[in-house]
């Protein structure tokens, strides 16, 4: 197993380095110069493959987040006992951690391996990176999914049950079909949370966007700023377009005079 | 139509967008005088008070409150609402302060008095209003008909010389009505010049110098309340009233 | 309440001590916590009156030998004892870390409040501030330092009346960069509970002859900021995990110290796990401070009624 972290950072350290030295030199090249738009360019498919890797690692990891984070949010509202207190536990240190640190820790504590599909291979960084940033969603979805749950009106629980729905059914039926349409407005906001924090896993080393646009601008020191926003611009148009779409579909699937609650 | 009229509401227009809701109102008060605006819902009788202190603005006509053109471009409004109180029919008692607090804000902040005289007023005034025990109540903590005695007595702190009632009772319990009810009845005693918005028709048979019906923005009939609840002139008014009666 | 004089059941009972021991515990952990950090922290600034400087202010061979003494826990001395080594550079980088995220918060705060102020009742310069507060929320922070850091290489451009408040001028990008970043957050929280203040305060202040900017000063605020203390302490506990990122432009707070210190050990799992430990700490501390400030503030009928 490779030094990631710490080489992320080593790197860091030698690039400010240069950055800084330059700097008493000559002037710093502000944004506009051509070159260096160029440069950007010329690496657009480069930097384009880093921001699939980032929306895939989006995806996965929020996925991962709701199969476990639903879940957990239940056992919040409805269970009791060890479970609720280990899963609640568990959320206070999910939610108490940097995700820094979650990622570094699931990458040499946890050891992931390499995941062989046949086709093709996961490595142990993506690994890492999904299971950091899908657990740390998980516990923040479960806390959205257990205010949605209990801010549902006890009495349509006693309604089920007064038509002969058991007490799971009345939850499966009638509870989580509202509880899930409440919880979008806070699931909106973890998505573009979670799209944000991929660039994180810059620390394990994993090429999406941020790291890719942080090699890109090691090679070429003059075109830093050019990287940067070029990126930046990337990342604003993915959360602003998750936003209006999450946007849309709250409206479609509204529940009439439900939101006043 | 003297020249010395307390205050003269002369054809008062107003529109929000296209929808007129006030159409050439008018009528006069003198000092001490106590009018009271009836109407049915949606009538405009809460826009016409609100034009009085400008928290609504009339397009047309001419409103003077003691000589002074009260819809004049060049008129500070803060100096106009220092010197007309209103009370209002949800109350709207500052929720962060106490009913001291609440009581003492103008005094202080408008006013410019110390901490120590605009405190030692608002407790005159609270005690003026019977709340002389729930100083340190915040709004949350006071019945419905406390609250609105906070909120007159917040009114009067500013020793306005015009009150503005907008409804005060109609958000309170029957119980609670009687003791915002004796509450104004004190003030007509002192004297205060009071335009009161009401559906309390013994209020108005009572203290009223002069009732003015509203319908539809414009003034349909106007006069003492013997005259207009015993023989109204107009069949409106006749029909209202009797609507009203049905409701008590 | 009649469940208040419903006897409770030996499960129960059993339950509620568990909770209290648990409490008891926490409250112990908290104190030698902080205990720790404040002694590291005075020790340093006084110039090691206690223990010399870059000293743990126990011995590790001390606390190696009474550990290896005790049945059970004699295996874990080594360890123990290498914690303990490593506690002084620990201290070290929490100071950093706590002062970043204190001085980021409040200057946020600073900058949120007129955001949030000109977002709701402004014009044209509600334009501003929604474009500002979108950039800054729509784009990483970690790409934001990148700009700051490496794009407009601040940190050699830090004024002179800064400069040498930290060993290192980077320590300042950073506080500019959590700053400009948790004002678009705060200001959104604000807004949020500025727009929760019914329309009927405003028009009872403008009543008693108020202006609209005194309304909004001695009205709407005092109650809105009340309001925003539950999500003003997730933007707390955001900042101080978040304060992390500095270690990617090279600001020895916590996080960066435990990464060296791991790279030059090679005891990966042993660091990175007290490293979140510690984080945790700062977070728990920080919403139970919060917590009590928002009991200390709290007026009856204002925001706490929301929350059911
Ligand atoms: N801010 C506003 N914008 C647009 N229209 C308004 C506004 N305020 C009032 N209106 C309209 O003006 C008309 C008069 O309203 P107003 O509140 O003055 O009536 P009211 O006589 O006080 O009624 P109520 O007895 O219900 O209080 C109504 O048709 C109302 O819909
Ligand atoms: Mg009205």
């Amino acid at each position: 197993m490779s030094v990631a972290g710490t080489l992320a950072l080593a790197a860091a350290e030698s690039l400010g380095a240069v950055a800084s030295e330059s700097a008493v030199g000559a002037a710093p090249a502000f944004i506009g110069e051509a070159a260096d738009w160029e440069f950007v360019f010329r690496n657009a498919d480069y930097l384009g493959v880093g921001a699939l890797l980032t929306i895939g690692l989006t995806v996965a990891s929020i996925l991962l987040g709701f199969l476990v984070g639903f879940p957990a949010g239940a056992v919040e509202v409805y269970g009791d006992g060890s479970l609720k207190r280990a899963v609640s536990v568990a959320g206070v240190v999910l939610r108490g951690t940097p995700i820094v640190v979650i990622l570094i820790v699931m990458y040499f504590v946890v050891g992931v391996p390499q995941i062989n599909l046949g086709v093709a291979s996961v490595s142990s960084a993506v690994t890492a990176g999904i299971l950091g940033l899908g657990l740390r969603s998980a516990a923040y979805q479960s806390q959205i999914f257990r205010a949605a749950l209990s801010s549902v009106d006890a009495g349509q629980l006693e309604a089920g049950r007064s038509i002969g729905l058991s007490r799971f059914e009345a939850v499966r039926h009638v509870v989580v079909p509202q509880a899930l349409r409440r919880s979008l407005p806070g699931f909106q906001n973890e998505f573009t949370i979670v799209l944000k924090d991929t660039s994180i896993v810059f620390a394990i080393g994993l090429a999406e966007l941020l790291t890719r646009g942080y090699d890109l601008f090691s090679e070429q020191t003059t075109a830093v700023l050019e990287v940067i926003l070029f990126i930046s611009a990337i990342y604003f148009v993915l959360t602003f377009t998750t936003n209006r779409a999450l946007d849309r579909l709250g409206d479609r699937y509204a529940i009439p005079e439900g939101e006043s609650a | 139509m003297s020249d010395d009229d307390f205050l003269r509401v002369a054809d008062v227009s107003k529109w929000y967008g296209d929808e007129q809701v006030l159409e050439d109102v008018s009528f006069e008060m003198d000092r001490g005088d106590v009018t009271v605006l009836i109407g049915p819902s949606g009538s405009g009788k809460s826009t016409m008070l609100r034009c009085v202190n400008r928290l609504a603005e009339a397009q047309e006509g001419s409103i003077l409150l003691d000589g002074e053109e009260v819809l004049s471009p060049d008129l500070d409004v803060d100096d106009l609402r220092r010197e007309v109180g209103m009370v209002f029919q949800g109350f709207n008692l500052f929720a962060h302060l106490s009913a001291r607090g609440n009581v003492a804000l103008g005094p202080r902040r408008v006013l410019g008095l110390s901490d120590a005289d605009a405190g030692e007023r608002a407790e005159e005034q609270l005690d003026r209003v019977g709340l002389a025990d729930q100083l340190d109540s915040y709004p949350a903590e006071l019945s419905g008909g406390q609250k609105q005695r906070v909120g007159i007595a917040r009114a009067l702190a500013m020793e306005p010389k015009l009150m503005l009632f907008d409804e005060p009772t109609s958000a309170l319990d029957p119980e609670l009505i009687g003791e915002v009810l004796e509450v104004m009845h004190g003030l007509v005693d002192e004297g205060m010049t009071m335009l009161v918005v009401t559906h309390e028709m013994s209020f108005a048979r009572e203290v009223a110098d002069e009732v003015v019906f509203l319908d539809e923005g414009r003034v349909v009939e106007r006069g003492p309340p013997d005259q207009l609840f015993e023989r109204p002139d107009e069949e409106r008014t006749g029909r209202f009233l009797e609507r009203i009666a049905s409701h008590d | 309440m009649a469940s208040a004089t419903r006897p409770t059941t030996v499960r129960e009972r059993v339950a509620e001590s568990d909770r209290s021991v648990g409490r008891l515990l926490l409250v112990a952990a908290g104190a030698l916590f902080w205990g720790w950090l404040v002694v590291s922290w005075v020790n340093r600034w006084v110039g090691g009156v206690l223990v010399p400087v870059g000293q743990p202010l126990v011995p590790p061979g001390a606390v190696e030998a009474t550990l290896a003494g005790v049945p059970g826990l004699a295996a874990y001395a080594a360890d123990a004892a290498f914690v303990v080594e490593l506690t002084p550079e620990f201290a070290r980088g929490t100071w950093l870390t706590v002062v970043i995220t204190a001085v980021s918060l409040g200057l946020g705060f600073v900058i949120a409040v007129p955001l949030a102020v000109t977002r709701v009742y402004g014009r044209v310069s509600a334009w501003v501030s929604l474009a500002y507060t979108e950039l800054l929320r729509g784009t990483p922070l970690l790409a934001q330092l990148f700009v700051l850091y490496y794009g407009l290489n601040l940190a050699s451009y830090v004024p002179g009346a800064l400069s040498g408040v930290f060993a290192r001028n980077v320590v300042w990008v950073a506080i500019l960069g959590f700053t400009l970043n948790g004002a678009a957050y705060q200001a959104e929280y604000i807004r949020g509970a500025l727009e929760s203040v019914e329309e009927g305060q405003i028009t009872a202040g403008r009543a008693i002859g108020l202006s609209k900017l005194e309304t909004i000063y001695y009205v709407v605020l005092p109650q809105g900021l009340r309001y925003a203390i539950p999500s003003w302490t997730n933007e707390f506990v955001y900042l101080i995990k978040y304060s992390s990122l500095a270690a990617f432009i090279t600001v020895p707070e916590l996080y960066y110290r435990a990464d060296q210190i791991a790279s030059e050990t090679f005891r990966y799992t042993l660091i990175f796990v007290l490293t979140g430990v510690m984080y945790l700490a700062l977070v728990l501390t920080a919403s139970k401070v919060m917590a009590r400030v928002e009991g200390a503030v709290a007026i009856p009928g204002l925001g706490a009624e929301r929350g059911e």
